[in-house]
């Protein structure tokens, strides 16, 4: 009987535990039949987008585990990603090569940018979240202003293909035509209609086993202790802030690379708007996967990105189906990702006011026991 | 010598209390006013039109007030209220009102969805103390992008809203012509050559201003206020917390929901879909400009917010363009109004907490 | 010491990322290639063309081009070989000519004349700048709205 009750409630906690991902993969077999696509269809643009997205979702782990939340300020690596493709598709670089020289290039901006982001939220303890939010916006507009008033005055450019008419900024588009795909057709190969970009997949491995492998070096070891107690890690001899922006720096260098990947395979830059949303995307993808802003795995990343991007194609489809309008799925996929982060964030903060309450009781508790022993 | 040297501390304290990127952001409007005659401008149309967006945005800054003052921090889900706002105007059309009780009809159906949604956004807010400015972002994302589907499927039949081909779903705007378009505006509105005030809207919101002077100082006011600066404190002293913060996220949204309806009656439009996202972020950076902290807000602080943030997203681009014929306005808010937010955020909370 | 040898190791890194850099804007750099089938007269001497030129690159027939016609491909980096089969005149059998030339690196697009090629001329004379011509556009195009304008363009 009492056994019957501890494996029921181990159930429940186990269901609590993984509501989102399950509610997911509700949407999901709901939506599947209604959008009436074929299985072969399906799986060729899961592995498409598994491939595009999944390097750029790795990027938020490093920052969960120094303790610094969810990474909203992965939308600066973004956009020095974009740089060095802007810059390398003037120079005429193509092919693999201009997607290496384009990663190179992001490097130091992406350093810069993640040392700046890395100061104000140490500046800004308890609050890194909204901080790195507001960070990506204002960055935001910092690049708007190299990119929109800058390039073509200052720094040169070449082609009219990707200048605007008047002479200075880049265009609305910008055409990665000679770049589309080559990584992923590197090496590619077909299972019954089913294109797998092996390289890309080979290189999301590399990152995974590096993150494996960093978690376990001296740097890892006192990021997750920085993430657990910063006053504790301190006392160790941690140089905390250090460490934090150590670990928000890493997080900007590979969301720099992940995007040069993600534009690679989408065949061209919307210079203005392609980073803007690929924060909150990324963000909701690894929640639908399980994991919550202090805790998140490779496994994680590889559920969250299929079940949320699985939710992402068969969405309108439906959407238009039951409903006759294409509009509404399109919302209907944008309200479930913000909503999906809303109760994420919300289930995270009450575990936390809950943990910290159970924590104070505890307290409570000794000390009187210890009262009441001293009394004795 | 030693009176110098107290003056320049008693300059310095002035300065730090009035804080430098404020200083530096006033300093910057002048010196637009100051330009805009030299480089052809009209200052008085240049005025008017400060004036004017000014009358338009101050309740949704105003907005942000309570909650700051019960701790609940920058009231990031605006666009919740202003659906609450959105919803009354459309239904008030749509149930054939016109003229000014179209205005009138909005406030009265927007005020009970704006206190619905606002209690329960309050109750939320309330299970996640620590962690609202982040969540109520989100909350204020999904609200927009469900109300997104709303707008499409809710059924809205007067022909001046929905789509004509259709027949059905809102179109993204909608003119207020016929409706309450410059209700308040027109009302008392001074004209001198270029310069014309908009007295009524200014008189509505100095009304809503005082109204919330004044709760703040009733005895619930300062409670609230108790509850934002030591939650602990409060509670021992007998003040429910909970109760407070609920009461000051709905008074937020249901501001949010008004100051939405000023902003339509002067802009002359409806807009709906993905128009409310970002309203958020301009009023929290107009409050924090006007000397507001994460913890601490004013009507003053309001009041000269709203004036130097739209002061400079009006004169901006006139002088920028005239200057050196690029228009970089849009760049520098961003910059400015996110660099605002980022500086208030990086602050340590003074007081209450360590 | 130790401090000594972290920043040598970085200094290292450094340079061998601007390394790879620089190789990668050498061996990356892409050019569109035309062929011109017609015949070259701009240097006074004239190289007649023949009737029909195959153009293979990696085994791929690229262009196929009778007289007066101009085709084209794309190649990655300077070295840019083709296989060339060439009908003389109608109905004549084909015989095919490997090439293998460079492409100078400050040309986007090259445009090659084939016969003055064939015709073992030097680059001076078959080589010459594609200029793209850009269409006159009135268009304005704004930057993106205010705070980042949503856009639920394709994930």
């Amino acid at each position: 009987m009492q056994e019957k009750k501890i494996t029921g409630k181990k159930l429940l906690g186990l269901l609590r535990d993984n509501s989102v991902p399950l509610m997911f993969v509700i949407i999901c077999a709901i939506c599947i039949p209604i959008s009436g696509f074929s299985p072969s269809y399906l799986l060729n643009e899961i592995v498409t987008r598994v491939g595009r997205n999944t390097f750029l979702i790795l990027c938020l782990l490093i920052p969960i585990i120094a303790g610094m939340g969810l990474n909203f300020g992965m939308t600066l690596g973004a956009m020095a990603g974009e740089i060095g493709l802007i810059l390398v598709s003037d120079w005429q670089i193509w092919g693999i090569p201009g997607m290496i020289l384009a990663m190179i290039i992001s490097i130091p901006i992406s350093v810069l940018l993640g040392t700046f982001c890395g100061k104000i939220l140490n500046m800004a303890k308890g609050r890194e979240m909204v901080t790195s939010y507001i960070i990506s916006y204002f960055i935001n507009g910092v690049y708007q202003l190299v990119v929109l008033y800058m390039m073509g005055k200052i720094i040169p450019i070449k082609h009219f293909s990707i200048k605007l008419p008047r002479g200075y900024g880049i265009r609305n588009t910008v055409s990665l035509l000679n770049m589309r795909q080559h990584l992923d057709n590197l090496l590619a190969i077909n299972i019954k209609g089913v294109k797998i970009p092996v390289l890309t997949f080979i290189i999301i491995a590399l990152l995974c086993v590096f993150i494996t492998w960093f978690k376990k070096t001296k740097l890892g070891q006192d990021m997750r202790a920085v993430g657990q107690d910063m006053q504790v890690a301190k006392d160790a001899g941690i140089d905390v802030e250090r460490t934090r922006i150590i670990s928000i720096v890493m997080s900007t260098v590979m969301a720099g690379f992940g995007m040069i990947i993600y534009l690679q395979n989408m065949g061209n830059i919307s210079t203005y708007s392609s980073h803007s949303q690929i924060g909150m995307f990324c963000i909701a993808a690894l929640l639908v996967g399980g994991a919550s802003v202090d805790k998140a795995s490779i496994g994680n990343v590889f559920l969250g990105v299929t079940l949320f991007h699985l939710m992402f194609i068969v969405a309108p489809a439906a959407g238009a189906h039951i409903t006759g309008d294409s509009m509404i799925g399109e919302y209907f996929r944008v309200f479930v990702s913000y909503g999906v982060i809303t109760v994420a964030l919300t289930m995270y903060e009450t575990k936390k006011r809950k943990m910290k309450s159970r924590a104070g009781q505890q307290l409570e508790e000794d000390q009187r026991k210890e009262e009441a022993e001293a009394n004795e | 010598m030693n009176e110098k040297v107290t003056f320049k501390d008693k300059l310095k304290e002035k300065v730090e209390s009035f804080g430098l990127p404020r200083l530096i952001i006033a300093g910057f409007l002048l010196l637009l006013f100051i330009l805009s005659p030299f480089v052809g401008a009209d200052l008085p149309t240049q005025f008017t039109n400060t004036i004017n967006r000014f009358s338009w945005n101050a309740i949704m800054v105003l907005a942000m007030v309570p909650m700051v003052h019960s701790g609940c921090g920058l009231n990031f889900g605006l666009p919740l209220g202003i659906i609450s706002g959105l919803l009354g105007a459309t239904l008030s059309i749509e149930f054939g009102f016109t003229g000014a009780f179209s205005f009138v009809g909005a406030i009265l159906i927007a005020t009970p969805i704006a206190l619905l949604l606002g209690s329960a956004y309050g109750w939320l807010l309330n299970k996640i103390k620590g962690g609202e400015m982040m969540i109520a972002t989100y909350v204020g994302f999904s609200s927009v992008s469900f109300m997104c589907m709303m707008w499409l499927l809710l059924p809205y039949h007067s022909p001046n809203m929905v789509w004509g081909l259709a027949g059905k779903g809102l179109r993204t705007t909608i003119s207020l012509e016929g409706y309450y378009n410059q209700v308040l505006a027109k009302f008392l509105q001074i004209n001198i050559g270029n310069l014309s005030i908009p007295t009524g809207t200014l008189l509505f919101f100095a009304l809503l201003a005082f109204l919330m002077w004044a709760f703040l100082h009733t005895k619930t006011g300062t409670a609230m206020t108790a509850v934002g600066s030591n939650p602990v404190f409060a509670k021992a002293a007998g003040v429910n917390v909970d109760k407070s913060r609920l009461l000051s996220v709905m008074m937020s949204t249901w501001l949010a929901a008004i100051g939405i309806l000023v902003y339509e009656q002067g802009f002359g439009f409806i807009q709906l879909y993905m128009a409310p996202f970002y309203m958020a972020l301009p009023a929290v950076s107009a409050i924090l400009i006007g000397g507001a902290s994460v913890n601490k807000a004013s009507i003053t602080n309001v009041i000269i917010g709203t004036f130097l943030f739209q002061g400079i997203v009006t004169m901006t681009p006139t002088v920028m363009n005239s200057m050196i014929h690029m228009d970089m306005s849009e760049v520098i808010r961003i910059v400015v109004s996110n660099g605002m937010i980022l500086y208030a955020l990086t602050r340590k909370t003074e007081g209450g907490k360590k | 010491m130790n401090k000594k040898r972290t920043l040598l190791f970085r200094v290292i890194a450094v340079l061998l990322l601007i390394a790879i850099a620089a190789v990668m804007l050498v061996i990356g750099r892409g050019h569109t290639v035309y062929f011109d089938n017609k015949a070259q007269t701009e240097t006074g001497e004239s190289f007649e063309a023949p009737y029909k030129v195959e153009v293979y690159v990696d085994d791929e027939r690229v262009a196929k081009l009778y007289e007066d016609e101009r085709g084209m491909c794309t190649n990655i980096g300077q070295n840019f070989k083709m296989v060339l089969e060439i009908t003389p005149e109608k109905g004549a059998d084909p015989y095919t000519v490997s090439v293998g030339l460079k492409l100078p690196y400050n040309m986007d697009g090259v445009i090659i004349n084939l016969p003055a090629l064939l015709a073992g001329q030097p680059a001076s004379v078959y080589q010459s700048e594609f200029i793209q011509t850009i269409p006159e556009e009135t268009e304005e195009e704004e930057a993106s709205d205010d705070m980042g304008n949503i856009d639920m363009g394709e994930m």
